[in-house]
């Protein structure tokens, strides 16, 4: 081939190299927004709102006693965290249950819940009054029992405990001993029951669920500032945020562990004082658990070993191919801080919604069955 | 033996010879050293536990070894990518102008070769040069964390490998202008030229939307057409190497495109030095 032919098969080949590269880079190279990373809102403090709610809950004052000296006026105090127990090993779950029951998590709950089609929900409604979707705001679970807040007014107390022995205990609040129940039915009949739990109640805002009527008592005397427990509450108005929060007795966070996981468990007890779990259910479920100790040494080898579970977690998610649950694991760490260590962890809705997706299969059957309303 | 290797021969020769090439390589060298000596890792089931550098206990998370690398091996893609098509530009500028010196250029002609096999031998040559050190520290990086934390990865391998793609579409360019004019000065700015050129072509959707609509977009979307996507590889070479997703689009037709423009601007080179009286 002599030179003036070589030249234009060079000149040929560049031309047909240049079109061939804007070709593959025009469809390697997707002109379109890169799909967003998955991101977890991890519940880390109060925002905004969480101070709103907050100021909005200080309703309470509690009662001085009056001993001829003059006292600075007591600052109104939110009651539900005035009456959560006070002390190291103790319980206090608070779940917001508007909040919760308005987030993706609740909606997945409300299927599960009304699988039936509603028809337990409307029967509770019409024989107690209360509507748990609108009535209740909080729902606290203790070591002691239950501790229910929100408007009671509507409740019918006299109806439903009115056959029960009851005292007064305190300014607006009684105390109602386990016994019978009588729930008066819509055709004019009664239903009568037994309900092994004593009952408190507090001024149409509160409702306590305790194993006897001294637990119950117990937690209103704390609210009233007669309690004998010393030290503050379990929880502190700043530690409030989150749809779901509070602090959880060692021992039963390590009850909660799986059988696979004993040894954590019993180095958690050995090591843990105590710990602070925050769960925000905004998006995606997403948890902060604030562990602490006493030994920064054994706190920080806890905290290895829990990272290394973490870790060993998001190894299986991958090769088991679940890429949601790898993906969102990867947010899963551990912050040491001295005698602390700061948990955080994710676990994706879709998840969730696989797990719990025949609640809605259930209502959906149960919805379709009913006749359509006249 | 092939002309093509000759000449590459040649080149690596001298690249052995330039003190500016050795004292990167002793520094690349003394930094994966410092790496390797200072830095303590502790993995606990696959979590880094606890990092120590110099001694010093560095206040981190601790997360998967993997997630924790993650930044590590992103940075270093970008560091190789970017940092090595600069360190190219620079050290690479005068082989082929020096090749072509009158002197240099008549006793090559001489010889019984072609005369693309000059520019495909410098070009052989220098990307044999740039795939040493690339695989050098990026091979390096990658043995020094995989020893220390047992997570081997391949990714700053293969993102290594994309930045000398990315590379060799600059060196065609600059190979080809010395066959324009013998000027080292101007083969590095036309390098500088398109690697700019190239980080805005992997933006364009981006840049063109900031575009008057009319002849300024268009222009700008023809051209950057056919221009190299240096900035796209160098994100799908940092995605890689960090084990993320990829960015829709096939990284494979990208890089394909890149290294075919690279072939494209040789064989402009092949047609111009062709004709070219010496």
């Amino acid at each position: 081939m002599d030179s003036r032919r070589r030249r234009k098969v060079w000149l040929g080949g560049a031309l047909l190299l240049f079109a061939v590269a804007a070709f593959l880079m025009f469809t390697g190279q997707a002109d379109g927004d890169r799909p967003s990373a998955p991101e977890v809102n991890f519940p880390s403090r109060m925002s905004g709102p969480d101070f709103a709610r907050a100021e909005k809950r200080r309703t309470w004052v509690m009662p001085t006693l009056d001993a001829g000296v003059a006292q600075a006026p007591a600052k109104p105090r939110d009651p539900l965290l005035a009456a959560l127990p006070r002390g190291p090993g103790r319980t206090a779950v608070v779940i917001e249950a508007n909040a919760l029951r308005h987030s993706p998590l609740g909606e997945l709950l409300m299927d599960c819940l009304m699988r039936d089609g509603g028809k337990n929900l409307e029967q509770f409604k019409s024989l107690s009054g209360v509507d748990p979707f609108q009535d209740l705001d909080r729902m606290v679970i203790t070591d002691e029992g239950l501790i229910l807040s929100g408007d009671f007014s509507k409740a019918r107390y006299q109806e439903l405990l009115g056959e029960r022995v009851s005292s007064d205990h305190g300014p607006g609040a009684r105390v109602y001993e386990a016994g019978d129940t009588a729930m008066p039915l819509p055709d004019g009949g009664t239903r009568r029951g037994r309900m092994d739990n004593a009952v408190g109640t507090w001024n149409n805002q509160m409702l306590v669920v305790g194993r006897n009527p001294d637990e119950v008592k117990t937690v209103l005397d704390r609210m009233d500032g007669r309690g004998t427990e010393e030290g503050p509450p379990l929880l502190d108005e700043n530690s409030t945020y989150g749809e779901m929060y509070g602090v959880l007795a060692v021992s039963q966070l390590a009850k909660l562990l799986g059988p696979g996981q004993q040894e954590l468990a019993q180095r958690l007890v050995d090591v843990a004082q105590n710990v602070e779990l925050h769960l925000d259910t905004s998006g995606d479920v997403a948890m902060v658990a604030n562990v602490s100790g006493l030994d920064a040494e054994k706190m920080t080898d806890l905290g290895k070993s829990l990272g290394g579970v973490l870790s060993m977690a998001r190894m299986k998610a991958q090769t088991e191919g679940n890429t949601d649950l790898a993906q969102l694991l990867d947010f899963a760490k551990v912050r040491p801080d001295g005698t602390s260590f700061k948990l955080e962890l994710a676990v994706p809705l879709e998840a969730i919604q696989q797990q719990l997706a025949w609640c809605r299969e259930d209502r959906k059957t149960v919805e379709n069955a009913q006749p359509p309303a006249p | 033996m092939n002309p093509v290797f000759v000449i590459a021969g040649y080149v690596l020769r001298e690249a052995a010879s330039r003190k500016f090439i050795l004292a990167f390589m002793v520094g690349l060298t003394l930094v994966l050293a410092t790496v390797a000596f200072s830095l303590k890792l502790e993995v606990v089931d696959g979590a880094l536990a606890a990092t120590r550098l110099f001694g010093e206990v560095v206040r981190a998370n601790i997360v998967s070894v993997d997630v924790a690398l993650r930044p590590i091996f992103r940075a270093a893609a970008y560091l190789v990518f970017y940092g090595g098509i600069l360190f190219g530009i620079v050290a690479c500028s005068d082989f082929a102008p020096g090749l072509l010196s009158p002197g240099r250029i008549e006793h090559l002609l001489a010889l019984p070769l072609q005369r693309w096999h000059l520019l495909a031998g410098t070009f052989l040559g220098v990307m044999t040069l740039a795939l040493g050190g690339t695989v050098y520290a990026a091979g390096g990086l990658t043995l020094i964390f995989g020893v220390k934390t047992g997570y081997w990865t391949v990714g700053p391998l293969i993102a290594g490998a994309m930045a000398c793609v990315g590379f060799a579409a600059v060196y065609a360019v600059m190979l080809t202008t010395a066959t324009l004019v013998r000027s080292a000065a101007l083969c590095s700015a036309a390098g500088f030229v398109l690697l700019v050129c190239g980080i805005l072509a992997g933006f364009r959707a981006d840049v063109s939307r900031y575009l008057e609509p009319g002849v300024g977009r268009a222009s700008f979307d023809a051209v950057t057409l056919v221009l190299p996507r240096l900035s796209a590889l160098a994100v799908g070479a940092a995605d890689l190497a960090s084990s993320t997703p990829l960015a829709p689009g096939s990284l494979g037709m990208l890089l394909g495109g890149v290294l075919v423009f690279g072939l494209g601007s040789l064989a402009v080179g092949f047609w111009h030095f062709e004709g070219k009286d010496c």
